[in-house]
């Protein structure tokens, strides 16, 4: 898939297919990012979904994050600190995803 | 409210591990408390337990207007004071279940300027995913249902209200029927309807008389809106059923 702002990596021997996210998920996006992520969950029984670029998401991206994760195995690789990390916690995604922090 | 009801119980069937379930609005331009709009099970006494000042999902949900999943609501480290004692010293004739209580989700939505819907439940096994998921879609379709609702028709909301307030006195009501004629709370509901019935008043009304006539005091009722007086006929009414009841044999 050739999105600027959503990028889907293929699977790859054993690792699951990666969706790198960069910039702002919000309300005005949310859908491609959805549909990238149900792209990648649709051949999959797990997928990677990285955050590590992202520079704000709020509710939407949270509730697009969960519905994925009701039929996938979902793993995010976020920072270690700051309000993305703080969004996983207060709405407990962090407990039913494999979350990976990166420094 | 009936259609709020009624999609609560589609939420059930949907979700088979939950104890309870609850639609809680939050209006923030009058600034009241969040209410509950409809519940099942343990849901409204969970909702209120959790606005006392304990915490819970559903102040978070609120508050930052994303959904909120719990595994396990009594050790969650992110409400060290919801806790299993806690929740029974507020809500103890559910004693049993909330000692099954494992889960629990909030999803959070807005449906109007300023004012927010959550629906939430509580479940007996770990909340996942899957149960929130669920829940958005119901949201929206709470959302949904609310925008109708005040689109069609502006006082709706302030049925709403009026619903709320009588409740307290429903229930009351309805214990004090258990408690003289030594029923459960689905026979004292239909007693307490059978005579609004033939006494021809208001049900709400007749509540509050009636608990008025037991206790000699005001009913209970929320600071919201205009209390419910009821008229002197209802009142005569709430004297002659209580009066009728307690003269009657223990119904077999």
């Amino acid at each position: 898939m050739t999105n600027s702002q959503f990028r889907l990596s293929a699977a790859e021997a054993e690792q699951p297919p990666v969706v790198t996210a960069s910039g702002d998920i919000d309300l005005a996006n949310v859908n491609e990012f959805s549909d990238v992520l149900n792209t990648a969950a649709a051949d999959s029984d797990a997928i990677t979904v990285d955050l590590s670029d992202v520079s704000y998401c709020d509710s939407a991206a949270v509730r697009a994050l969960f519905a994925v994760a009701a039929t996938t195995k979902l793993g995010l690789i976020v920072p270690a600190t700051g309000p993305i990390m703080t969004l996983l916690s207060i709405s407990g995604l962090d407990r039913v995803a494999m979350v990976t922090t990166r420094d | 409210m009936a259609l709020m009801h009624r999609i609560l119980e589609r939420m059930q069937s949907d979700l088979l591990d939950a104890l309870g379930l609850a639609i809680t609005v939050h209006d923030k331009r009058h600034d009241e408390r969040p209410s509950v709009i409809a519940a099942l099970g343990v849901g409204s006494d969970f909702v209120d337990a959790q606005l006392s000042g304990i915490g819970g999902p559903l102040p978070d949900a609120l508050a930052y207007q994303v959904p909120v999943l719990s595994l396990d609501l009594w050790t969650d480290d992110r409400w060290p004071e919801l806790t299993l004692a806690a929740i029974r010293d507020r809500a103890p004739q559910h004693e049993s279940s909330w000692e099954q209580v494992h889960g629990a989700a909030a999803v959070p939505g807005v449906w109007a300027d300023e004012a927010t819907v959550v629906v939430c439940c509580t479940l007996s096994q770990p909340a996942s995913a899957s149960t929130v998921a669920s829940l958005i879609n119901y949201e929206q379709l709470v959302s949904a249902a609310l925008i109708t609702t005040a689109a069609e028709n502006a006082s709706a909301i302030a049925d709403i209200i009026t619903v709320l307030q009588s409740r307290g006195a429903i229930e009351q009501a309805k214990g004090a029927l258990m408690g003289l004629v030594r029923c459960d709370a689905e026979r004292a509901w239909a007693i307490l309807r059978r005579a609004s019935q033939e006494f021809n008043v208001k049900l709400r009304e007749l509540a509050v008389a009636l608990v008025e006539h037991i206790s000699g005091a005001p009913a209970e009722q929320p600071d919201t809106g205009t209390p419910i007086t009821p008229d002197d006929r209802t009142r005569e009414a709430a004297g002659l059923m209580w009066a009728a009841l307690s003269e009657a044999p223990l119904p077999q």
